[in-house]
């Protein structure tokens, strides 16, 4: 197990696994993966397509079950929840930026980012008020009222990010944020999550394969066919090869 | 409240979605509430022709026709008919019109040369005493009952001729007009169970309701009325007798109509059929008891014809009878298919729909949403569907029917002849033959278009919650990982 010292974890995995199919069509997406992070840390996991980048995130996020070995977060074992405790801590400590935005079509800017408060009890103008707030912090407050196909990408993504934040996770799982953008708006989103990261003090987890974007991380995890092969604050006391 | 505004926005900003879904309801809806309008309508159609053909209130109608135990005497002719009597029946018929029957003596009318006018009432059924009219009532099926009298009053003017031929014979030396009416006895005290009705009269009024008083009143046909230029108030002669014309009937299509109805008791002292009837209009404790109605009066009264309503109702024809057999055949079906098709579209519609939703649903659990609650929120959202096509299907429905009724399509209603004897040259006392229109109408059944909009509802609910759950049992990831 790797990481830093003097800091209490947010995730510890210990031999974490996850395959697909069965018999001779198993895959093994991720492969005995053990690491742990830091509250309050910037990750990037980075690695080739296929990698298991995608896996690991989703394992992090309590959007799936591992196969095998554990994952704790914050000292509660996600193995042995159930799927509503499960959504409970996503809805609690969790937010989530994909790759594709994953905006709904039909709801305008301001209305995304209220479907991730929705299951909260909050009034409506207070639910409205914190939403309005949130895309304000990402710039985004003129486009309230827009719908995602109004939205530039870059745009879509600020939502998506606005959405994110809007419940104050303790913990934001980013999957490949800049992978739909532009170089410009790439770099946007990225000031814009690492200046989060640092006012917020929210522990990031960041997945990519571009070596620009995890060379902004404080930590760079390497995967390669499902395993960890490289750990940057681990580099010295282990070097893992590729 | 996030949930109601985020179902609106789904309808509304996927449009032809919603329109489709909605429509593939609404069209199956519309079908059932029309076909349902249609039937209901061809019902009341066939109600309006058979009410005059049964009168208010009779279930069953008695008669003792000759030839009654045979049913070939049409083909045989009027003699053939009349040989095929029993004995017993000949001397019968003989009797109750020797008196004021059609064989008479012209030399008794006057000298040879003079004109003469003589009235004469006939029958072609045999009577039987009036007490069988209370026996028949208090039959245990029976709830009441009531007599009459079907005649064929005949008026020959004409010449005395020269030499005397005594007997019907002379009737055909061209010499004399024969005038031919057909009448009717009523019982005035039970009016519903007439010959004819209150619900007939179209002018005028009916029969007052003390025999005294309306003895000298008639009920005119109003077809035989405007025929021979009667009106309400003319004084008219019937059965050689003067008669105040009180009311117009409505034409019985099929029924035993008669051209004139007068008051019952009168009627039997112009016939010198004191005491005697020649038909009971009988009304059956219920629907159910008409059966075992029919059994009871035929042993009480062997040889009698009785006549129910379903009978009558069975020699419906036309274009009216074919319009209801469609319906009850084809219109349920229809309709059945109909409803099925719409559910089918608006199911596969909508599982079609959730599995595009597929990765959006996997964003909401992954926001924290729980499994009941994105399958609420996409079941609500087809139970909207559902009914707002239930809605509109009415809707459509409605104004299909209105349609339908402003058009007015007409239906032709016949009835065939009933084979009665056919000894019947006047054609009094048997079901005539004819032919009505009837215009059809599509009421709307208030009970099957809730009924349409409900299942409509239901069709939504279960096509979403059906598409929800199996969408939101997914894991989040795997949701996810589904394209768009």
């Amino acid at each position: 197990m790797s990481g830093p010292s003097g800091i209490t974890p947010a995730y510890e995995l210990e031999g974490a696994s996850r395959s697909f199919g069965e018999d001779s069509r198993r895959v093994l997406a991720l492969d005995a993966v053990s690491l742990t992070i830091g509250r309050g840390e910037f990750v990037a996991v980075f690695g080739p397509s296929g990698s298991g980048k995608t896996t690991l995130l989703q394992l992090l996020g309590a959007l799936d079950r591992p196969s095998g070995g554990s994952i704790n977060f914050e000292g509660q074992s996600l193995g042995q929840l159930g799927d509503s405790a499960l959504a409970e801590l996503r809805l609690r400590a969790m937010g989530f930026i994909f790759q594709q935005f994953n905006l709904i079509p039909t709801l305008t800017a301001v209305e995304n980012v209220e479907a991730a408060l929705a299951p909260l009890a909050m009034s409506w103008a207070e639910r409205r008020e914190t939403a309005l707030d949130h895309l304000e912090a990402v710039g985004l407050a003129p486009r309230a009222q827009h719908l995602p196909t109004q939205l530039s990408g870059g745009e879509q993504q600020r939502v998506a990010i606005a959405r994110a934040l809007a419940r104050s996770p303790r913990v934001v799982l980013a999957d490949e944020p800049t992978g739909n953008l532009d170089t410009r708006n790439g770099e946007l989103v990225m000031d814009l999550l690492a200046r989060l990261h640092a006012e917020l003090q929210i522990t990031l987890v960041l997945v990519t394969h571009d070596e620009w974007i995890a060379e902004r991380a404080d930590r760079v995890l390497r995967l390669a066919d499902g395993r960890l092969v490289g750990d940057s604050a681990a580099e010295g006391a282990t070097k893992v090869t590729p | 409240m996030f949930y109601l505004r985020y179902l609106v926005a789904e309808l509304r900003r996927r449009p032809a979605r919603t329109v489709l879904t909605t429509l593939g309801l609404a069209v199956g809806v519309g079908l059932v509430v029309i076909v349902g309008a249609l039937s209901r309508g061809l019902d009341d159609a066939q109600d309006e022709v058979l009410e005059p053909l049964t009168g208010v209130g009779t279930d069953l109608s008695v008669t003792r026709p000759l030839a009654a135990s045979g049913d070939g005497g049409s083909a045989a002719g009027p003699q053939g008919a009349f040989g095929q009597l029993s004995a017993r029946e000949r001397r019968q018929l003989e009797d109750e019109n020797k008196r004021n029957g059609l064989d008479f003596d012209l030399t008794k009318l006057g000298k040879p040369g003079d004109r003469f006018a003589t009235d004469r009432v006939v029958a072609t059924d045999l009577s039987f005493p009036a007490s069988q009219v209370a026996k028949v009532r208090r039959l245990d099926a029976a709830a009441d009952a009531a007599g009459s009298v079907a005649l064929n009053a005949v008026r020959i003017e004409g010449t005395v001729p020269e030499a005397s031929m005594p007997g019907g014979a002379a009737l055909h030396g061209g010499e004399f007009t024969v005038t031919s009416v057909t009448v009717s006895g009523v019982d005035v005290r039970k009016p519903g169970l007439g010959k004819v009705t209150p619900a007939q009269i179209t002018q005028g009024r009916y029969f007052a309701k003390s025999r005294a008083k309306a003895r000298d009143e008639a009920i005119v046909d109003l077809g035989y009325a405007r025929q021979n230029d009667i009106k309400v108030g003319d004084s008219t002669r019937i059965a050689g007798r003067r008669v105040d014309v009180v009311g117009l009937s409505s034409a019985a299509l099929g029924g035993e109509a008669s051209n004139a109805y007068l008051e019952l008791g009168r009627l039997q002292e112009l016939s010198d059929r004191e005491g005697r009837v020649n038909g009971i209009q009988v009304r059956a404790d219920s629907a159910d008891a008409v059966g075992r109605l029919e059994d009871e009066i035929a042993r009480q009264l062997p040889g009698a014809d009785v006549v129910t309503a379903a009978d009558l109702a069975d020699r419906v024809g036309g274009s009216l009878a074919d319009a209801d057999d469609i319906s009850s055949k084809l219109g349920t079906a229809l309709a059945i298919v109909a409803l099925l098709a719409a559910f089918l579209i608006a199911t596969l519609l909508t599982l079609s729909s959730v599995q595009k939703r597929i990765r959006e649903l996997g964003t909401l659990k992954a926001l924290g949403w729980r499994q009941r609650i994105v399958v609420r929120q996409v079941t609500g959202e087809s139970l909207v569907q559902g009914a707002l096509g239930g809605l509109l299907g009415a809707a459509i429905g409605i104004a299909g029917a209105a349609i339908i009724d402003a058009i007015g399509p007409t239906l032709q209603a016949s009835v065939e002849q009933q084979s009665s004897g056919g000894f019947n040259p006047f054609g009094q006392g048997a079901v005539s033959a004819g032919s009505t229109d009837v215009v059809l109408g599509a009421p709307i059944d208030v009970g099957l278009l809730l009924l349409a909009i409900g299942l409509a509802i239901v069709a939504g609910l279960l096509a979403g919650a059906a598409g929800a759950l199996r969408a939101a049992r997914l894991r989040p990831a795997v949701a996810l990982r589904s394209a768009e």
